[in-house]
């Protein structure tokens, strides 16, 4: 039993705060949480360059291969930002997709160019009657010839406006599971549109389809039906990943709010001094640590190549409640100043809504776990 | 990172060894049962016994060095004892012993060599029993008021005075406790630790009744006293530490105690309840069928699981000897509330038939019954689930103006 980082690991870690701390300071997240894509040219071509959009690809498409704990070093990291913009969306979850669904000519035309940040890989599943169970996948690909023609609309999806290629589950059969089918659509295309939406979404869009047409090799895998299996197996991973993300963006609230109860007096006193604000401060410790473990056993259990279905839902159920628990207890803690912009709080309360419902809601993944265990 | 404790081929071997050796010792009729209060003076007797066979090959505290009566194992093997051990139902020691398990390790830090060697092989090889006797009705949470007091008197100290909650069924050899020395002294400088014989006349053991009897950690008690020491005379030999050293003396047992060694233990109620909601059912389809106590059931393995991640965290920061800060206390808080959010569940998912014992109506033989009980006393011993979060902001450097460190365990 050693649950230390490896050498290797405390390296990538101190080289990835230190990038964020100098690429990625508070200034530069409040200008990038406002614009469509939440990155810029710039940040892509220096994570790619550090071999950071490659983590997992293997080396023979161009990638760092490395383990999935060594990538959850990496956005835990990157959540500690909290830096937005699409890279889990392209180098985890996308890059996955393509890892256990493409055929070889596809592995070999996209994840080099996903390390490398010239492509950016958005992943379109949920539509207007929300879910992440496949029943929700009613997108219709008709295949006419050579091509698919779809009509329809791609809601919430996070990350399309930096994508230059959208894998999205479409509809090709009425089997719930076996009828979806991922399709590589390349943006722009004509009769695709994507558009922000308004809000406290942040890098979060509407896909809309009118009359879009699809060469057949864009199927991922060459196979219809295979889209549902190649998912799962793609989100099982993909999620431990997001989960480390929260992990640090829960570990940087809870480090701000116990800075800010250090050094705010009021009545005479550090405002730490109160319990009823050491209250906060340890629920959302609790909650961080609970986010922590769970997602480190799941990490664990993938790289050692054990069963992790159950352990992945649970992280997943655990961080995304204790990520908005978190900045909801470091909004008591702050109070006013919490919610002044120029503060940073905001960055993460707005990413724990955001992330929350991404891959599956808590409520998916308990229900989830109730079936990975059998029951 | 792993989570799991990888072992070498010697230490399969002393698996094989301990399994034989148990499956000799372990007695054929040990019995559990459901309420500690049950447990019968003959059963009680059969621990003892084989708590003094496992000690005298240095098996009941294997940890602790041999030259005081431990094994002088590592982490690893002590582990596969435990686990080895756990497939008997036992823990290490098969009885209540708070105060060997918390005593030992303050008098290995702050023991003088000669009463290293005098009061530690008793109690690490099983010979003694050992209570500790901390909390008095002036002294709860605030543990540092105590009253009871020691007066030197030529080569003695006379203790007189009252301790609360003390304990277990069928008695103990040895006591140790936290006495008032010097009552003009400061708060945390006036206290004294002594080792008491049980049988030194003017102590008397009074049975207090209680909802239930809890303990943190270890074999549950079964049943809680009130001493009285009435012109106890103890020799000074007995005074670990130094007169007026005894808080420090306790910072080392209140650290285990407040959760700082971890915890490598599955929760049984909590895997008995979900395995009775999969196998029982009403209404004709499994409980495990219900939407409702399906959710129930999601919420108490997410519960038990948190805890048992925090467990086997703080276990591994202790025994790998890493640096600790709040993780000990929050261990603590969370298992006790953890404890008390599960019953309610299980009384939710579950109805009145978890507040019965009765043969014909009664889960588990009444297992849920006592859970009920046991997580609301459950909540205080050790430190109350508040004492725990004043601990944990203290340690996270929010309490006081200084940052307060982690007892120390070596």
């Amino acid at each position: 039993m050693d649950l230390s980082l490896s050498d290797a690991q405390e390296l990538l870690k101190a080289s990835v705060a230190h990038f964020v701390q100098q690429e990625c300071p508070k200034e530069v997240l409040l200008a990038l949480e406002m614009t469509p894509t939440g990155t810029t040219p710039q940040l892509m071509r220096k994570m790619a360059e550090l071999g950071w959009l490659g983590i997992l690809i293997p080396e023979a498409y161009g990638g760092a291969g490395r383990s999935f704990t060594d990538a959850a070093v990496l956005f835990e990291e990157l959540g500690k930002g909290p830096v937005c913009g699409p890279y889990f969306t392209s180098s985890v979850l996308g890059a996955l997709l393509v890892l256990h669904g493409g055929s070889e000519e596809q592995k070999r035309a996209l994840l080099p160019q996903v390390a490398r940040g010239t492509c950016v890989l958005g992943v379109a599943v949920t539509e207007a009657d929300y879910g992440w169970q496949p029943q929700a996948v009613q997108l219709r690909a008709h295949r006419q010839g050579d091509h698919y023609r779809l009509s329809g609309v791609k809601l919430f999806v996070h990350d399309a406006q930096a994508a230059t290629h959208l894998l999205c589950a479409v509809r090709t059969g009425d089997d719930p599971r076996g009828g979806i089918t991922l399709l590589v659509v390349e943006v722009p295309t004509a009769g695709l549109t994507v558009r922000s939406l308004p809000g406290w979404m942040g890098q979060v869009d509407e896909v809309r389809f009118e009359q879009v047409q699809v060469p057949a090799t864009a199927v991922l895998g060459g196979v219809e039906g295979r889209g549902w299996d190649v998912l799962e197996a793609a989100a099982l991973q993909a999620i431990p990943i997001l989960c480390a993300y929260k992990v640090g963006s829960c570990q940087a609230v809870v480090d701000m709010a116990l800075a800010y109860s250090r050094t705010r007096v009021q009545f005479g006193q550090p405002i730490g001094r109160f319990q009823r604000v050491q209250d906060h401060i340890i629920a959302m410790v609790n909650h961080l640590d609970a986010a922590r473990w769970t997602t480190y056993e799941a990490l664990w259990k993938l790289d050692s190549g054990r069963p992790a279905a159950a352990s992945v839902h649970l992280a997943k159920a655990v961080t995304s409640e204790a990520y908005v628990k978190v900045c909801d207890g470091a909004h008591e803690v702050h109070a006013g100043v919490g919610v002044m912009r120029e503060y940073g709080l905001t960055l993460h309360t707005q990413r724990s809504r955001a992330l929350y419902h991404l891959l599956g809601d808590p409520r998916t993944h308990r229900r989830r776990l109730a079936d990975a265990l059998g029951w | 990172m792993d989570f799991e404790v990888t072992y070498t081929p010697e230490q399969e071997a002393f698996r094989a060894e301990v399994r034989a050796w148990l499956a000799a010792n372990v007695p054929p009729d040990l019995e559990e049962p459901v309420d500690p209060a049950h447990l019968s003076y003959e059963q009680y007797g059969k621990r003892r016994e084989l708590g003094r066979k496992l000690g005298a090959k240095g098996w009941l505290y294997p940890t602790y060095p041999p030259e005081y009566g431990g094994g002088g194992l590592s982490v690893d093997f002590a582990l596969i004892l435990e686990e080895e051990l756990d497939r008997y139902g036992l823990h290490l020691p098969p009885y209540y012993d708070s105060g060997g398990r918390l005593g030992a390790a303050s008098i290995l830090v702050w023991g003088s060599e000669e009463q290293k060697r005098y009061f530690l092989p008793p109690m690490l090889t099983g010979q003694w029993r050992t209570w500790q006797l901390l909390s008095e009705p002036g002294a709860g949470s605030d543990l540092a008021a105590v009253q009871t007091r020691a007066v030197r008197d030529g080569d003695h100290y006379v203790i007189n005075g009252q301790k609360i909650f003390i304990g277990s069924l069928h008695g103990c050899e040895m006591m140790w406790t936290l006495v008032v020395t010097d009552p003009e002294a400061p708060r945390h400088h006036n206290l004294s630790w002594f080792m008491i014989p049980a049988d030194l006349p003017g102590i008397e053991v009074r049975p207090m009744e209680l909802l239930t009897a809890g303990g943190e950690g270890g074999a549950s008690p079964g049943l809680k006293h009130t001493v009285f020491f009435d012109n106890v005379r103890v020799p000074a030999f007995h005074l670990i530490g130094g007169e007026n050293n005894g808080w420090k003396v306790a910072t080392t047992h209140l650290e285990l105690e407040h959760g700082g060694g971890g915890l490598i233990r599955r929760h049984r109620v909590a895997e008995r309840f979900l395995e009775y909601c999969l196998t029982t059912k009403r209404h004709g389809v499994p409980l495990s069928q219900d939407p409702d106590v399906r959710d129930d059931m999601v919420e108490v393995y997410i519960k038990k699981e948190i805890v048992r991640l925090l467990g086997l965290r703080t276990y591994w920061l202790s025994h790998a000897n890493r640096p600790r800060s709040y993780e000990g206390p929050q261990l603590s808080y969370c298992r006790k509330v953890t404890n008390l959010e599960i019953a309610e569940i299980i009384l939710r998912a579950l109805g009145p038939y978890t507040l019965t014992t009765d043969p014909a109506w009664a889960p588990l033989a009444g297992l849920l019954e006592h859970f009920q009980r046991a997580a609301v006393v459950g909540l205080h011993p050790g430190g109350t689930t508040d004492i725990q979060k004043v601990v944990m902001a203290r340690r996270l450097g929010i309490g006081r103006t200084v940052r307060e460190e982690a007892g120390r365990l070596r």
